[in-house]
């Protein structure tokens, strides 16, 4: 290739790449004209909930504002605030002349910079919580849904006391209810518009692949049930003249958010909003919709932050199950390696004989003065260490097969056999003698082989290194319809203990537990057994 | 010219045991195999080996244990180790610390193992010829013996010893005597 050629080559390279670098950064910058779009129409819908004192009681464009920050990370409130005031400006709401202008710019971005400083506090905090309950998602999300309000509100407390006259309000109740219709209406639009936002994007983003998995049927008849019996509830308090109190729906929505998470608790929070904001449009007297918005954001945030919790739950538990898998997998591995180090030293010990013996055979085989009756020892020792290796394999085809996974009746003597196959080398690298009685040849077990073998391994391991006078001792014994196998070693004066984790005695007590049997511990004035019982396989349904 | 001696095979696989001790006898050693260390042990002090073949891993008493009893007993014998389970860290501890001669891995390279067994047989003679010389020697003069082959000139050994330096060249000049030695480098050499 030609110099000229790479040149070329190189110049399209470049051209593709500026041309990809201007795809990346339209698309990077695309969602800052859909938000200024769809801040622009929600604040428009939100003043059917309005009044004069405060602009409305119910804000969805704070929702679709938390989800673009809480998505684009704290570091994009500035674009955010600027795209708002923006909007604002053109829709003429503040003027870009006159002396107050400065101020009146601050009053539109302030909420803004609340919701970043709130999301960004708590995105930080998440990341160095010590307490995982409050560090597994969505719980930090469930939180600064329901913070980034109270922040906003808090911002403006300066302005509001020092010139009331912006907000358009002057007594100091004035000032305490347009606080509270402020952050009831934020905190109705960040929860209610948030969270089916967040799911979209995520299921945008990875695909058609649901992220949240819908609630199942019972889930529905029971949240249902509660539901509707919490606004009968409502429903006949208000028609015997007590009032419309929110409380049974804020129990009942805790309830759902707790027994069935962020999914049901949105479902249910949507539900009562369907009911009470319809009712509130145009509602003339003030005092009854902030009452009833108060109610219905009360709702909102006990009812997502009890889902938020049991969803952060439900991940915690199925982290701490993965890592248990994990755990697991490791003892397994552990166990596999002690198994092939137990098959290496099988093999070549019959391997070594054979291998001088043939080479022996085949040197006087070539004599002629051959003495037949070497040759014929010679060929039947040769026959009588391949059948060993046979037999050896065909033990080893045993853990190959779908015994492995599948529980299959196992004597208990094969059990033992195979454990001790397993850590005999082990226990005699450790200076210790291992001695196993299998007990009655008709004891069998329903068992995963491998498993319950492992278990027996890794009780054997630690009577290893805890034993006193260098002996291990295991037996097997009937008794009544289970199966007594039992781990015994000497104790010494003092009690050998900080060589391991208990992970072995933890794996070990998980896989007697899932034979149906149970593990315990015996301590005697100088010895210590763990005694495994498992159900003979005759007395299993 | 190959060398031939005593050879005794421990293994507790009889079958492998009793393989190599005929290997060995076909090579023209006396072999015998044993199943257990123990009984060679009791045999041991009135018919020592020239060199021992013995494998690590056994029942009550290991190969390294072994290689320390019979070491107590015999510190001429040649010990060759063998194993199933072969591990560095077992490798270097049988050389440094056991006097090992080799350590050889199962499956058994057969070559190897004839000439280690035909090394440690040449290695025990010359070691029990060298204990024979040096075994008439005075407490005394086994100290001088002892620094001199470090390379100590005779005052040193002289200040160690806190003796005239006449007096060490006098325990010197016994030495050379008793030993045969026809100087340092031949002492050296028997110390070894």
């Amino acid at each position: 290739m030609t110099a000229g050629a790479i040149n070329r080559v190189e110049s399209v390279d470049e051209a593709v790449s500026t041309s990809t670098a201007l795809a990346v950064t339209a698309r990077r910058w695309a969602w800052l004209p859909a938000y200024a779009l769809g801040f622009y129409v929600l604040h428009q819908v939100a003043a059917i909930w309005g009044d004069s004192g405060f602009y409305s009681l119910w804000y969805p464009a704070a929702g679709l504002r938390f989800a673009v920050l809480w998505r684009r990370g704290a570091r994009a409130t500035g674009w955010v605030v600027l795209t708002e005031l923006m909007v604002q400006l053109a829709a003429g709401v503040v003027a870009a002349a006159g002396a107050d202008w400065p101020q009146q710019a601050w009053s539109i971005m302030r909420p803004g910079v609340g919701y970043g400083l709130a999301i960004g506090g708590v995105q930080h905090l998440a990341a160095r919580a010590k307490d995982a309950r409050f560090a597994t998602p969505p719980m930090p999300l469930g939180l600064a849904s329901a913070l980034a309000p109270f922040a906003a509100m808090l911002l403006s407390l300066p302005s509001v006391f020092l010139r009331p006259d912006f907000t358009r309000v002057d007594s100091p109740a004035e000032i305490v209810g347009s606080l509270a219709a402020f952050t009831v209406g934020d905190l109705l639009g960040v929860l209610l518009i948030a969270p089916p936002l967040l799911w979209l994007c995520d299921a945008i983003e990875r695909g058609r692949r649901p992220t949240l998995t819908p609630p199942r049927a019972g889930a529905w008849i029971e949240g249902g049930t509660v539901l509707v019996i919490a606004f009968l509830l409502v429903w006949t308090l208000d028609g015997i003249g007590l009032g419309r109190p929110t409380t049974p729906v804020l129990l009942a929505v805790a309830w759902i958010g707790l027994r069935f998470g962020r999914a049901a608790a949105w479902s249910a929070i949507l539900v009562t909003a369907l009911v009470i904001l319809p009712h509130t449009a145009g509602l003339a007297t003030l005092d009854a919709t902030l009452a009833l918005h108060m109610g219905l954001s009360a709702v909102a945030v006990v009812g997502y932050l009890a889902g938020s919790f049991a969803d952060a739950d439900i991940r915690a538990r199925a982290d701490l199950a993965r890592r248990d898998r994990l755990l697991f997998q490791a003892e397994r591995l552990k166990t596999l390696r002690a198994m092939s180090v137990a098959v290496i030293h099988e093999i070549s010990q019959p391997l070594s004989t054979l291998a001088i013996e043939v080479r022996h055979l085949a040197e006087i085989s070539a004599s002629p003065h051959a003495d037949a009756q070497e040759l014929h020892e010679g060929a039947q020792l040769i026959e009588r260490k391949t059948l060993a290796l046979a037999t050896l394999v065909r033990r080893l085809r045993r853990f190959g097969g779908r015994a492995v996974d599948d529980p299959s009746p196992l004597p208990v003597a094969t059990l033992l056999d195979t454990v001790g196959t397993l850590v005999r080398l082990e226990a005699r690298a450790a200076g210790v003698t291992l001695t196993i009685e299998p007990g009655d040849l008709d004891l069998v077990v329903l068992a995963q082989e491998i498993e319950l073998a492992q278990a027996i391994v890794n009780l054997v391991r630690n009577a290893v290194q805890a034993t006193s006078d260098r002996r291990v001792a295991i037996h097997a014994e009937r008794f009544s319809d289970k199966v007594r196998i039992r781990v015994v070693n000497a104790r010494g004066a003092e009690e050998a203990h900080g060589a391991g984790m208990g992970v072995g005695l933890l794996v070990a007590r998980t896989i007697v537990k899932a034979h149906g049997g149970h593990l315990h511990r015996v301590d005697q004035p100088n010895a210590v057994a763990q005694i495994l019982t498992l159900p003979l396989a005759e007395d299993l349904p | 010219m190959s060398l031939v001696g005593t050879v005794y095979v421990v293994d507790d696989d009889g079958d492998l045991g009793a393989s190599v001790a005929r290997l060995l006898r076909r090579h023209g050693h006396a072999a015998e195999p044993f199943l257990d260390p123990a009984p060679l042990l009791a045999i041991y002090r009135d018919a020592p080996a020239d060199c021992i073949v013995t494998d690590v891993m056994m029942g009550d008493l290991d190969g390294f244990g072994f290689a320390d009893r019979v070491r107590a007993i015999d510190p001429a014998t040649a010990i060759v180790f063998m194993t199933a389970w072969p591990t560095t860290a077992n490798a270097v501890d049988s050389i440094r610390r056991y006097g090992g001669l080799d350590y050889l891995e199962k499956p058994i390279d057969e070559d190897r193992l004839v000439a280690a067994v035909m090394e440690g047989v040449a290695w025990s003679r010359r070691r029990r010829a060298s204990l024979a010389r040096t075994a008439n020697l005075t407490p005394r003069e086994r100290e001088v013996f002892d620094l001199l082959v470090c390379g100590h000139p005779n005052k040193v050994i002289a200040a160690e010893l806190g003796l005239s330096p006449k007096t060490i060249e006098d325990h010197r000049a016994a030495i050379m005597a008793k030993t045969g030695a026809a100087g340092l480098a031949q002492l050296i050499a028997l110390a070894e």
